[in-house]
């Protein structure tokens, strides 16, 4: 594992694991490469959206495929950026068994100057049999706000304001 | 939490008569997860999700989560299927094609949906969600469902 890696990786998990959303829903990323990211997602039974039969809404199915290519796209950078997503494309194969984790990976399989492109799936028991399948595109955009000093100045923030920050920073 | 067919159909058959989108959604899980709400507004659902903490994706921004803008479009789809059209199953979704147009601020994101198609089998739904006016939608999103 190279320098850049050892330093996004720690970073990732932060932002996608203990943040918002992802911990909200308890997403756990497995794995961080160059261009390749492998996430799973433990069932919840908040999250059902057939009430009839327990399977989980597909709402979870793009925020886990939204997060990992977003996180591979993030992995290919080279400057202090963010890669907000164009657009997303996904397929459902089969409806997820209820009760059992679901896996995720995304590969960049290829990566512009100012557009990535990714693909994932997700899967239950068998990576050959993808319960979804997505491409995705993001964009590179040049940011000063994702540079280490405002990263711990919005942590501080967030210490004294808890949730509240968020409003205040939405609010100004 | 699981239901039977049946108190389904006769939850869904009370909600159309009550003239009540919420009542749909209310039988959805997820929706609650995330904090949808719908409404009738001049003979269409109107949708919203107010501002959570537990919905941002960007902390630094403050931004929603890409995923809980497509949940939610996703979501308001299927409602709209539930409710305007006489299914009697939860629609299977199929395909799903997100674009996004804006970041989703941390505040209130509105939606609503169009059946362009029904068939026997497939409905098509586009979705696009807004924020501060309908005019400067944040994101668009097309869905199919089985429906049989």
């Amino acid at each position: 594992m190279n320098l850049k890696l050892a330093i996004f990786k720690p970073m990732l998990k932060l932002a996608m694991e203990r943040t918002g959303h992802g911990a909200a829903l308890g997403f756990e990323l497995t794995r961080v490469g160059h261009g390749e990211v492998e996430m799973s997602f433990p069932y919840k039974e908040d999250v059902v959206g057939n009430p009839v039969t327990g399977v989980v809404h597909g709402g979870v199915i793009v925020s886990l495929l939204d997060t990992a290519c977003g996180s591979a796209a993030i992995t290919t950078l080279t400057r202090a950026s963010v890669t907000p997503t164009m657009d997303l494309r996904l397929d459902y194969m089969h409806p997820a068994e209820p009760g059992q984790p679901i896996y995720v990976a995304a590969k960049v399989y290829r990566d512009t100057p100012n557009v990535v492109f990714c693909r994932g799936s997700a899967w239950q028991d068998d990576p050959e049999n993808p319960i979804a399948h997505c491409v995705a595109t993001f964009m590179k955009v040049d940011t000063p706000s994702i540079s280490l000093g405002n990263v711990i100045r919005r942590r501080v923030k967030r210490l004294f304001y808890g949730d509240k920050a968020y409003e205040r920073e939405a609010d100004r | 939490m699981s239901i039977q067919l049946k108190e389904l159909l006769e939850s869904l058959t009370a909600a159309r008569a009550e003239c009540s989108p919420q009542a749909i959604l209310d039988l959805i899980p997820y929706s609650s997860f995330i904090g949808a709400q719908a409404k009738l507004e001049r003979d269409e659902v109107l949708y919203w999700l107010d501002r959570r903490p537990s919905n941002i994706g960007n902390p630094s921004l403050p931004a929603i989560h890409g995923g809980v803008i497509g949940g939610f479009l996703e979501l308001s789809a299927a409602i709209e299927v539930l409710y305007t059209l006489d299914v009697n199953l939860v629609p299977k979704v199929v395909d799903f094609s997100l674009d996004y147009l804006r970041p989703g601020r941390y505040k209130t994101i509105y939606a609503n949906c169009t059946v362009l198609r029904q068939g026997n089998k497939l409905v098509n739904v586009t979705a696009t969600a807004w924020q501060d006016n309908i005019q400067t939608p944040i994101a668009t999103a097309r869905c199919h469902f089985l429906i049989s």
